[in-house]
């Protein structure tokens, strides 16, 4: 009943509020006023360098931690015991019970979270087989290989069917196959409206799954909104013009530099138009196998923000 | 169902199939039945089935009556009668008895006998020789009179509000309070241990994240402790259980046995000191398993709770000298003292009821701190892997 009502709330506003929180362990503020919001159905980048305060966020999110400071909303309100239910977390640090069968260990996380072990036992059933676990169903846990017990801590992440998941390094220790098949499984939960906030390193994995981001450095946020809006920030006013021919001189370019080894940026004065410059291309018979706006990957963003940062600490130090 | 039993049954079923839990569970019983055979093995060496001689100059064994049976495993010997020494020397010799026995014509006067042998006699042979010549003295005698003889006296000893009583026959129930203590605390100690474990376990192996995602800091705790319990309470019913049965097998054989029995003011009390105990034990081991970041850590710092709880073991002659001496009734009121000593002085006097009230007191309140303790140590340290928390964290004014 409580659920059904808590499903029902959490349609008309985001998933995850947070407001201002600061966390400190001694003398390290770990986590500086950090505002952002989770929306419902979204998969939401949580993205900083190590020791940025990504995890501690998480921590207080899920109320393991409490906040100096600030306030959580998660699923309409503060956290209680009946949310948990509807959370499903898998941290960066795995953690399964290893010397018992993955079985007993999946059907005990998994009442714990208010499954009846019947029901339970059917969902995990499918799981085992679409993660290709079947056969080490009865195996200690400690006998299964890292890549299988990071795919088991996935089942205990969905095996609830929770409302809200919340997922650090997901991909860390998957071969491709996996990779790719993780990728395709957190899409299907997004389509079934399953809120997703993310925590990861692998940016190209964040420009391929999330709509919007937060990147925090030194326990502050430094970045956050959409992915595209964020890009259109950092992007400078070039394009990046793929050709097997050696280009002329243009007008309206300022300077052209080598992109890889079969592209180019150019690079355009402020009054120059990127139509005009894709015109004199055609017009002076360039052929053109790639013709697009220079927008920068979130790895180039990531470090041209973190790293002038890191670079003022240690100036400070 | 509430989650802090599907915790409990968790635990208590993964530790209670162990093979290790499993050792330390049927090694009492074991012990036991090792010393039953023991026991045994002692009092047949005692004995010998092989007859016993004797030649009879007083006339008292003219027409002998056997003296009374034995209970296995004691062998009972046949006392064969010789006219001479020549006989009774050649018997010997061919090692057809075991010695011979002499009785002088003036032996009701003077009350001694000659024993021949190559070998000492076993003791209990004879003992059998004496109960031969007993029951051929009082032949004479009313069978009721030579029965009260044969039985001989029985002192009472009575406590002076006349609560609790004492006799040669009724020892065993002298010690039963403290055999039970000891049992008590034996059992809360491995059982905690295995909590601390557990607890250490989770924060080694990275679950405890999962769990407190899943579930409160509060009913993981209370469903650790309560397995910690039954656990305990498994060891002490099956040990209980061989006890019981060594002790109801054995008083057929050992006559202070015979004299066992259970008040039920004793386990009142047993039971008032020892589940506050049992608690305030598991609620420390609980704590120290969250605060430490590896189990052999652990296992040291245990030995600050575990040490004080046997300490009244070491005063164990002063309690018996003077039960109620100033520095008993001070570690019956200890919390960590007071489940031994407790049940220490209980052996030997009756303790005044405004002690034992104000001991299970102490103790509930102490479970209740410890408890409480246990939940704040497990919130700041749960998550701090490879480092252990430091005690004034605990009790500072940290935001858990």
């Amino acid at each position: 009943m409580l659920s059904s009502n808590l499903r029902k709330d959490s349609t008309c506003m985001p998933t995850v509020e947070i407001s201002h929180i600061s966390k400190s362990f001694g003398e390290l503020k770990a986590v500086d006023d950090v505002s952002f919001e989770v929306n419902k159905g979204e998969i939401f980048g949580l993205l900083g360098p190590n020791g940025a305060g990504k995890t501690t966020s998480i921590r207080i999110l899920l109320d393991i931690f409490k906040p100096d400071a600030g306030n959580v909303s998660i699923l309409g309100g503060p956290m209680n015991e009946a949310k948990k239910d509807l959370i499903g977390y898998m941290p960066e640090e795995r953690g399964m019970y290893q010397d018992i069968q993955l079985d007993r260990c999946l059907v005990y996380l998994g009442t714990l979270k208010g499954i009846e072990p019947a029901e339970l036992h059917k969902r995990i059933t499918g799981y085992l087989e679409r993660f290709d676990l079947a056969s080490s169903r009865y195996k200690k846990v400690k006998e299964l290989s890292k890549g299988m017990q990071q795919k088991a801590q996935l089942i205990t992440t969905l095996v609830h069917e929770p409302e809200l998941v919340i997922i650090d390094e997901p991909f860390s220790g998957l071969d491709p196959i996996n990779t790719q098949m993780v990728k395709d499984l957190l899409r299907e939960q997004r389509d079934r409206g399953v809120t997703i906030l993310m925590s990861t390193h692998q940016m190209h994995q964040v420009e391929e799954l999330c709509d919007r981001i937060v990147l925090i450095d030194h326990g502050r946020t430094v970045l956050y909104g959409h992915l595209d809006e964020i890009r259109n920030q950092f992007s400078g006013h070039a394009v990046i013009v793929r050709t097997p021919d050696e280009l002329p001189t243009l007008p309206g370019v300022e300077h052209v530099e080598q992109h890889n080894s079969s592209a180019y940026r150019l690079n355009l004065t402020p009054s120059t138009n990127t139509q005009d410059v894709l015109r004199s291309l055609v017009e002076r018979g360039i052929r053109i196998d790639q013709f697009e706006i220079a927008a920068p990957t979130l790895d180039e963003i990531f470090i041209r923000v973190v790293q002038p940062a890191n670079q003022e600490q240690g100036d400070k130090l | 169902m509430t989650k802090f039993w599907l915790i409990a049954w968790h635990e208590y079923s993964r530790h209670v199939f162990r093979k290790r839990f499993l050792i330390v569970l049927f090694s009492v019983p074991l012990m036991i039945a090792f010393m039953v055979v023991l026991v045994i093995a002692i009092i047949i060496m005692e004995t010998s089935s092989k007859p016993v001689g004797y030649i009879d100059h007083s006339g008292l064994l003219l027409n002998p009556i056997l003296q009374p049976r034995v209970e296995w495993p004691e062998q009972y010997v046949q006392m064969v009668a010789y006219t001479d020494e020549t006989s009774a020397d050649v018997d010997l010799q061919a090692k057809k008895i075991q010695a011979y026995y002499i009785i002088p014509e003036d032996y009701l006067q003077a009350g001694q006998v000659k024993l021949i042998f190559l070998s000492k006699l076993k003791g209990s042979d004879e003992e059998q020789f004496a109960a031969f010549l007993r029951v051929n003295l009082l032949a004479n005698q009313a069978p009721q009179v030579a029965k009260r003889i044969l039985a001989g006296n029985t002192i009472i000893t009575l406590s002076a509000d006349k609560s609790r009583q004492a006799s040669q026959e009724q020892f065993i129930n002298i010690l039963m309070p403290l055999l039970a203590g000891i049992l008590f605390i034996v059992g809360m100690s491995t059982s905690s241990g295995y909590l601390m474990q557990a607890v250490v376990e989770e924060k080694e192996n990275r679950t405890m994240e999962i769990m407190v995602t899943s579930v409160s800091p509060n009913q993981l705790m209370t469903g650790k402790v309560i397995a910690d319990i039954a656990i305990g309470v498994t060891q002490l019913v099956v040990w209980a259980i061989f006890i019981i049965l060594a002790l109801v097998i054995g008083k057929n054989y050992v006559p202070w046995l015979g004299g066992l029995s259970f008040s039920g003011e004793m386990i009142g009390v047993i039971i008032a000191v020892m589940v506050p105990a049992f608690i305030m034990i598991s609620g420390l081991m609980a704590a120290v398993g969250a605060t430490v970041s590896e189990g052999s850590e652990g296992q040291q710092i245990m030995g600050l709770f575990t040490i004080p709880i046997w300490i009244p073991y070491i005063f164990i002659g002063a309690f018996i000298q003077n039960p109620n001496s100033p520095l008993a009734i001070a570690m019956s009121l200890f919390p960590l003292t007071a489940p031994m000593t407790i049940t220490i002085r209980m052996s030997f006097t009756t303790i005044p009821a405004w002690q034992l009230i104000a001991s299970v007191i102490i103790l509930v309140l102490s479970a209740i701190g410890a408890v409480w303790l246990a939940g704040r140590a497990f919130r700041l340290g749960m998550l701090r892997y490879g480092q252990r928390i430091h005690w004034k964290e605990v009790f500072s004014h940290q935001k858990v």
